[in-house]
């Protein structure tokens, strides 16, 4: 069947199986390996977080035909003209990765997190990524940098809060 | 060497992580992310079974799907026998080699039965699910203690088939004497290393016969070995190439899918892939080894332990691996902790029809540290003395020795640890405080440990490296590094930078390659940055040599007064005539034809301990038993930090495997069936983000060793202490003595039950 969406701002058309999964079609035929098969797909690892119309998803639990008309963020598609995005750097700089195999789903959860609240406290950050798990970094350094952004944005914002 | 932090531009510092872009770009390629032309993709058939016999498969109608290209079993696959943990050619001989590709015995459920080779991953799944198995089952059994009856025989060997034994003094003598003696029976479970990157292989033939195998290993030689020695080919014919490695923790340092990837990519010619999932990592590839021990210390009134003794089972699993090895490995680390004048270790292993255990993060220091620790804290408890003082009272100083007649323990600062560590946490004020009335309990413990740093004293433990100078002045180290998401490559060229006083982003280091890399044992032993570190300093020093007795040639001075700094060099008699580092490089290739390049071989020359002090509070709900971790303090030896983030990140990430070792990891057989029960992250729990507790790290630095400016290793001692300190804080918090790990709210509701009698 044919599938058309959007990947990182590009129109995508492509012909996929019925069952094949969101997270099949962006690794194998859109060749975007970043997302990662963490738990055998069973939506308990986070490794294959994508953004989905704003909101993270297990590409793994979404069916292909589910993604039609929608708009995918993946983790290749957060920088814009070669510069990081400023989660991207920030994981770089405050030592938040490791091996790295969680760090795309990761940012990608922590991406969607301050998407829809731009200034999250320490609190909110946990629980916006407690479906990410990662065996490397006990999860303190991915937290200041998310912290670390949301620091930025709300320097910017000029407002308080909480959990910075 | 031992320096300090003045005067250092880049050992000391934070540097980000090499490859951190990539990672975060999502552009690295893991094995899994690869695909080769023509590659074939192999899926397993496992057996559901814990012990039998297979009698007959039938893979007709497998074979006859298209795209099917084969169906391997015990019958068309070579019958060598090997022991995957086997990382030199000679150790055979110390252990035993019952691993097969297939076999036609399966000892667990999770055992390899049969591999269909397919043209993609649908048809090989399509496949398997076609294969008929003839199973005639076995007696089976799944616990270790009952092992020692030799009622159900797994290999043809009595069980327990290893038994090892250390000590010193005489403790016999001292438990027949004393007035107080302690006992406590303590149990550790089998944990999954639960690396995100499951497992996984590629191996591609070329046209000359070479197999060249791309795996995120620990030890490429050993691969290199195991697969030469099941595949009958010279070594020369079998190149390992470590790629991109997500996560390990030594459930990727044995020999695991190699074998049987290279045979297929051999018979069929034609590059495989073989993957797992999660379940399939869980059920049969490695664990932590389960641990059960009795432990007795006798002491005096006072608080001094006199005698201690420990008797140690270990449950290797369904064949052998590093069964023999890790029994030996605890014993060692018990001589290395307290003064203990008379004590005796006794460990014995055996097999059970359970998945294979093998390396883990720490190789038994965590399980003997549970035994050790739990019981220092119910001796303190009977003495009423506080866990910390009589911890201070008898671990070890700086420059003992080891009675067990291993090598020195160095400059073993744990008391400090432990006194920085109770300052830091408040400890006597946390524990003095009056306990909380009603359902919600609150308690701190803490816990010691001490890991080693390489293989010095019990094998050989050795490295080559390859530095060169460019015409540029960049350089590239040859090495057998693996990296393993620690940091490894960034430290170690902190290090040669420090040295040359250049940029280390001027700096290559390819990882490790069998056909390129100089010889290497690996990464493991927690011999990275104490021994390859000291050897990426020593040629670093070596080429140093030979550029300042060049350039002195170039300078007409002597070596002493050519001055090197950020890629700039002069003599201090002329200092306005500068060249730069690649000027040299290249006046000397053409004047004296002659490259900046020097190949050494750096062996260990000590194995000093490393050190540190956890302490933990914890909350107890006593209604449900669920346990809330509250805050951690981590004080470790490390002698130097190379690169502090890095050290703290592998402490933050050893206290996350730490919490679950105590709480929630447990890898649970069903007794009845042989079946793992808590095989996927939906029913087996690995810490997440919202549960894990606040950390502060202290670092003890006081170098003092032959590390590279005195660092000793991290990453396994990180994990080794938080879990008995965790359990002690539960048992401070309810007054009990909780000595069966995890402590499951199950555990915790029975381990009450006394108490509302
Ligand atoms: S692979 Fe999707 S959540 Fe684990
Ligand atoms: S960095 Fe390795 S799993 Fe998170």
């Amino acid at each position: 069947m044919v599938l058309e969406m959007t990947v990182n701002g590009k129109a995508i058309k492509v012909e996929v199986n019925p069952n094949a999964r969101l997270l099949d079609v962006l690794r194998e035929n859109l060749g975007l390996t970043g997302a990662k098969e963490g738990c055998s797909g069973e939506g308990e690892c986070g490794a294959c977080t994508v953004i989905m119309d704003g909101k993270a998803v297990n590409s793994c639990l979404v069916l292909a035909l589910q993604a039609r008309g929608k708009e995918i963020i993946t983790i290749e598609g957060l920088e814009s003209n070669g510069e990081l995005d400023r989660l991207q750097q920030a994981f770089i700089d405050q030592g938040a990765i490791q091996c790295g195999y969680c760090t795309p789903g990761m940012i990608m959860a922590a991406k969607a997190l301050l998407m829809g609240n731009p200034h999250p406290s320490e609190a909110e950050i946990r629980l916006g990524i407690a479906g990410n798990l990662c065996r490397c970094t006990g999860y303190l350094k991915i937290i200041s940098a998310i912290q670390e952004v949301a620091g930025t944005n709300l320097r910017k914002g000029g407002q308080d809060d909480d959990g910075v | 060497m031992g320096e300090e932090g003045q005067g250092l531009k880049y050992v000391g510092k934070n540097l980000p992580i090499h490859d951190g872009a990539a990672k975060v770009r999502g552009r690295i390629k893991y094995t899994g992310d690869l695909a080769l032309e023509g590659m074939l993709i192999a899926k397993l058939l496992f057996s559901p079974l814990p012990h039998a016999k297979i009698l007959s498969i039938d893979a007709k109608a497998a074979l006859a799907i298209p795209g099917v290209i084969g169906v391997y079993t015990h019958e068309n696959t070579p019958k060598t026998h090997y022991n995957s943990q086997v990382w030199f050619d000679g150790q055979e001989a110390m252990t035993l080699e019952d691993e097969r590709i297939f076999t036609d015995t399966v000892r667990f459920v999770g055992d390899k039965v049969a591999a269909v080779l397919a043209v993609d991953e649908r048809t090989a799944q399509e496949a398997l699910g076609l294969i008929k198995v003839e199973y005639e089952a076995l007696p089976f059994n799944v616990d270790p203690e009952k092992a020692f009856d030799n009622v159900v025989s797994i290999h043809p060997v009595q069980e327990p088939f290893f038994t090892k034994e250390f000590h010193c003094g005489n403790s016999d003598e001292v438990f027949e004497q004393a007035e107080i003696i302690v006992e406590d029976r303590v149990e550790t479970p089998k944990v999954h290393h639960a690396a995100m990157e499951p497992h996984v292989c590629i191996a591609v033939p070329d046209h000359n016969g070479k197999i060249t195998i791309l795996t995120p290993c620990q030890i490429m030689y050993s691969v290199r070995l195991t697969v030469a020695k099941v595949l009958g080919l010279p070594f020369n014919k079998v190149r390992v190439i470590k790629t991109p490695m997500g996560g390990s923790f030594g459930g990727k340092q044995e020999v695991i899918l190699e074998p049987l990837c290279a045979y297929l990519a051999q018979s069929s010619e034609k590059p495989v892939k073989l993957e797992l999932n999660r379940k399939e990592c869980i059920i049969s590839t490695r664990t932590r080894t389960k641990v059960i021990g009795v432990v007795k210390t006798a002491v005096d009134g006072r608080g001094k332990i006199l005698a201690r003794d420990f008797q140690v089972i270990a449950d290797t699993g369904a064949y052998t691996s590093n069964g023999a090895a890790i029994v030996s490995a605890m014993g060692k680390k018990l001589f290395r902790l307290y003064r203990v004048d008379n004590q005796r270790y006794q460990g014995r292993a055996v097999h059970t029809n359970t998945t294979v255990a093998g390396a883990c993060r720490g190789y038994g220091t965590p399980q003997i540290m549970a035994i050790s620790e739990l019981n220092i804290d119910s001796t303190a408890r009977r003495l009423g003395m506080d866990p910390l003082e009589f911890r201070v009272k008898n671990l070890v100083q700086p420059q003992d020795s080891d009675l067990s007649g291993g090598p020195s323990l160095g400059d073993a600062r744990v008391i400090e640890c432990a006194l920085e560590g109770a300052k830091a946490f408040e400890w006597s004020e946390k524990r003095a405080r009056e306990p909380l009335v009603g359902r919600y309990k609150r308690g701190v413990g803490m816990a010691c440990s001490t890991h080693g740093n390489g293989y010095y004293g019990a094998f050989q433990d050795f490295v080559t490296m390859t530095l060169r100078m460019l015409e540029d002045g960049s350089m590239i180290l040859l090495s057998g590094l693996h990296e393993l998401g620690c940091g490894t490559i960034t430290s170690t060229k902190q290090i040669i930078a420090e040295v040359m006083d250049m940029d280390p982003d001027r700096i290559e280091m390819s990882e490790g390659d069998t056909e390129t890399s100089p010889y290497d044992i690996g990464s493991q032993a927690s011999r990275v940055m104490h021994v390859c570190g000291a050897a990426a300093l020593k040629i670093a020093q070596s080429v140093k040599g030979l550029f300042r007795s060049q350039a002195a040639f170039i300078f007409k001075c002597s070596p002493e007064d050519v001055v090197m700094c950020d890629e700039m060099t002069w003599s201090i008699k002329e200092p306005d005539k500068r060249l730069t580092y690649g000027e040299i490089a290249r006046t000397v290739q053409r004047q004296h034809q002659l490259e900046l390049i020097i190949t050494e071989t750096y062996r260990a020359t000590d194995n000093p301990g490393s050190y540190g002090a956890n302490f933990v509070e914890v909350e107890v709900d006593t209604l449900t038993g669920l346990i809330k971790v509250l805050d951690v303090v981590a004080a470790f030896d490390v002698g130097k930090a190379i690169n502090p983030d890095f050290v703290k990140g592998q402490i933050y990430g050893g206290i996350q495997m730490g919490v679950g070792f105590a709480l929630t990891e447990d890898i649970k057989i069903d007794p009845l069936t042989g079946i793992v029960k808590s095989d996927s992250f939906a029913n087996y729990h690995i810490v997440n983000a919202p549960d894990m507790p606040p950390m502060r790290v202290i670092l003890i630095e006081k170098g003092e060793n032959d590390g590279p400016y005195g660092a000793k290793s991290i990453g396994e001692i990180a994990t080794c202490a938080i879990a008995p300190a965790i359990v002690s804080a539960v048992n401070h918090a309810l007054g009990t003595n909780l000595t069966v790990l995890p402590l499951t709210p199950e555990r915790i509701l029975m381990g009450l039950l006394p108490q509302k009698k």
